[in-house]
């Protein structure tokens, strides 16, 4: 059951877009149209439900203050955690990479459709945000942590989808020219926005 | 050179690994001491502000000497407490003992996971109490200290920090005066029928016609830092929980 | 100064502004422009980055393997904001207490990263070292004109000294919320664009 609360909090409640505002520039930059913005948004899911149990390992067993106990009662007292955004930052990096090669070399045509984002996801915010939330929310397990990954990038996903649908149906809109594309993208998350806050009161 | 390799790959990044953890690890361990001093004579600087001898501004402009020997003259008894309020340690008054951030991030695991406790309270020569609170917000931790009355049962005045609330809005805790002006007076219930001992409410505290607050333990959360303002609240009911032996005689 | 350096720091100011035309450094620009002052702080902080990093990125373009080259350059950034933290906390603990809450938003902005790939891994050090400090200037520049807005709409106030509440201004509260933020950007962009013709999308 806490499980399920979680996964739904993490993708309504707490959604990585709406309620954070994290992961905006390629958000808005890759949401013209349906096809790629699920492209990008399954990217996203992917690799937030990789990277997050494993900085959640390392976090635990490598950089919380005494968590290097089990290397011996002498190291009881060493805190790495002013290494955490730098290990988070390489561990997101790499897994970006090395999933960026793995697909390139067998799965060309998943290749072709998501591999342009691989990269861009590096320096999407939701995911090292997912990253810092979850030291600052001292999960229980690795289970909760991958639960509550699977749950943002979900919300993510949903998020971009929608508004990639907006976007869509848009293009047969009169929009004042300047105001067209980025203007009007902008003007629509803010009210999307402000729809999402009505599940900031709900606590489950 | 070809260094698009894969021995080159590897090569170069191990070694950028290597060289910026030894940089990093060697800048921390040489800078430690004088970042501990710091942090301690931040701490005593934000227990004296909770207990409202200065205002933070003008323990800021004093420098950590000046607020370390103030504190040393002033206060009375510095001791550790357990789960039931008893006396599990003290913590040496001429050498300014305290327990600084790190220490209340320990506890606050320990109060969680029900072990062992070992919480600081600070008493001054005045009879004003100070306990510490630790907790969540919405990027990282705020903690902070709320000031007791002679009686333990009133607030006499409190203080919140933060590691990396948005400025403006999370950030208030710490940096609008009128936000912690609210604690003093008010009382935390421990006997109430929720399990709510002290609540910050979103959108404002129940007020009567005046405008005053009508219960004693309710204040007005911050505009637009709803998260900040659920952990912070959440924080002081778990710590006040905590103290509940020693507040609530 | 040639015509080319002169256009690497007029360009990012308005022409190719990070956040109205190239949409990069989003998230920051929502986070931190509730206040004038930590709008202020901010700007200054990624100004420094953004140079500093494009910089030391230059000068290692030729030695960085292509495949691994996020990894290290997101090591590079990530070092420096980082060390600046460590030696502000020991040296200078007023100014880091101001400073910290914005080190993670400064390593995640994507400006910072953007420049690095788009310019600084294909030119020389000092153009680097210039379209870094541009760029961070035009953030700058926008993010102080977002906060403006919210700040004097959302607190009445201008670096905390009261102005519209002065005059008996109700302050409104949906302006501190991020969602406004954004509209007002859309309202920025409307505007530079109706200046600009040729940044209208079709």
């Amino acid at each position: 059951m806490e499980y399920v609360s979680l996964f739904v909090k993490s993708i309504f409640v707490d959604n990585m877009i709406f309620a954070y505002f994290l992961g905006m520039c390629s958000y808005l930059a890759v949401s013209k149209n349906v096809k790629t913005a699920n492209g990008l948004g399954a990217a996203v899911i992917f690799v937030l439900a990789v990277t997050l149990p494993i900085n959640y390992l390392l976090y635990t067993y490598v950089l919380k203050p005494g968590a290097l106990l089990w290397l011996g009662e002498g190291f009881a007292d060493v805190n790495l955690s002013f290494l955490s955004f730098i290990v988070f930052i390489a561990t997101i990096a790499a897994i970006v990479q090395i999933v960026e090669m793995v697909v390139e070399k067998f799965a060309p045509s998943l290749y072709s459709s998501l591999g342009i984002f691989l990269p861009l996801i590096a320096v999407n915010c939701s995911i090292l945000g997912g990253s810092l939330f979850m030291q600052n929310k001292d999960f229980a397990g690795i289970g909760e942590s991958f639960t509550y990954a699977l749950g943002s990038g979900i919300g993510w996903w949903l998020a971009i989808v929608a508004l990639a649908a907006i976007r869509e149906k848009m293009a047969y809109a009169h929009v004042p020219a300047p105001l067209k594309g980025l203007g009007i993208t902008f003007i629509t998350v803010g009210l999307m926005g402000m729809a999402f806050m009505t599940f900031m009161g709900i606590s489950l | 050179m070809n260094t698009n390799s894969n021995l080159y790959t590897v090569i170069y990044t191990s070694v950028v690994c290597v060289l910026v953890a030894a940089i990093l690890a060697f800048v921390s361990q040489a800078l430690a001491p004088r970042q501990e001093a710091n942090e301690k004579a931040e701490t005593i600087s934000q227990i004296l502000t909770a207990a409202r001898f200065a205002d933070k501004a003008e323990w800021d402009s004093k420098g950590n000497d000046a607020i370390l020997s103030f504190y040393k003259e002033n206060v009375d008894k510095a001791w550790l407490v357990n789960a039931q309020g008893e006396e599990c340690g003290t913590l040496d008054i001429s050498k300014a003992e305290i327990v600084t951030v790190s220490g209340l991030k320990k506890q606050n695991y320990a109060i969680k996971d029900g072990s062992e406790l070992s919480l600081p309270v600070y008493r001054f020569k005045n009879g004003i109490t100070v306990v510490p609170i630790y907790g969540a917000g919405l990027w990282g931790p705020v903690w902070g200290y709320i000031a007791f009355q002679q009686d333990l049962k009133t607030i006499a005045g409190a203080y919140f920090d933060h590691e990396s609330e948005t400025p403006g809005l999370g950030g208030k805790i710490k940096d609008d005066p009128s936000f912690r002006a609210q604690f003093a007076g008010n009382r935390p219930d421990f006997n109430g029928s929720t399990d709510e001992v002290f609540e910050i409410v979103k959108g404002g505290a129940p007020k009567d016609k005046e405008g005053k607050d009508v219960e004693d333990n309710k204040i007005d959360a911050i505009t637009g830092a709803t998260m900040t303002s659920k952990g912070l609240d959440e924080a002081i009911d778990t710590w006040l929980e905590a103290y509940k032996p020693i507040l609530n005689r | 100064m040639d015509a080319k350096l002169k256009e690497t720091i007029l360009n990012p100011i308005f022409k190719g502004n990070p956040i109205t035309v190239l949409v990069l450094g989003i998230c920051s620009s929502l986070a931190v422009t509730v206040e004038m002052k930590g709008a202020c702080v901010m700007a200054l902080s990624v100004i420094l980055v953004t140079g500093l990093s494009s910089l030391v990125c230059s000068l290692l373009r030729k030695t960085i393997p292509n495949r691994v080259r996020i990894i290290i350059q997101l090591v590079v950034v990530a070092l420096m904001v980082i060390l600046v933290d460590q030696f502000l906390k020991a040296y200078a603990y007023g100014i880091d207490k101001q400073l910290s809450v914005y080190i993670g938003l400064i390593i995640t902005n994507c400006i910072v990263m953007g420049r690095i790939e788009a310019f600084a891994l294909s030119n020389k050090p000092l153009p680097s070292l210039l379209d870094g400090l541009a760029n961070g200037a035009g953030y700058g520049l926008i993010l102080i004109v977002v906060a403006f807005f919210r700040e004097l709409l959302g607190s009445g106030t201008l670096f905390g000294f009261p102005v519209l509440s002065a005059l008996g201004y109700t302050n409104n509260g949906l302006v501190i919320l991020p969602p406004m933020a954004l509209i007002i950007l859309g309202c920025i962009v409307w505007i530079q664009r109706a200046i600009q013709k040729d940044l209208q999308e079709k």
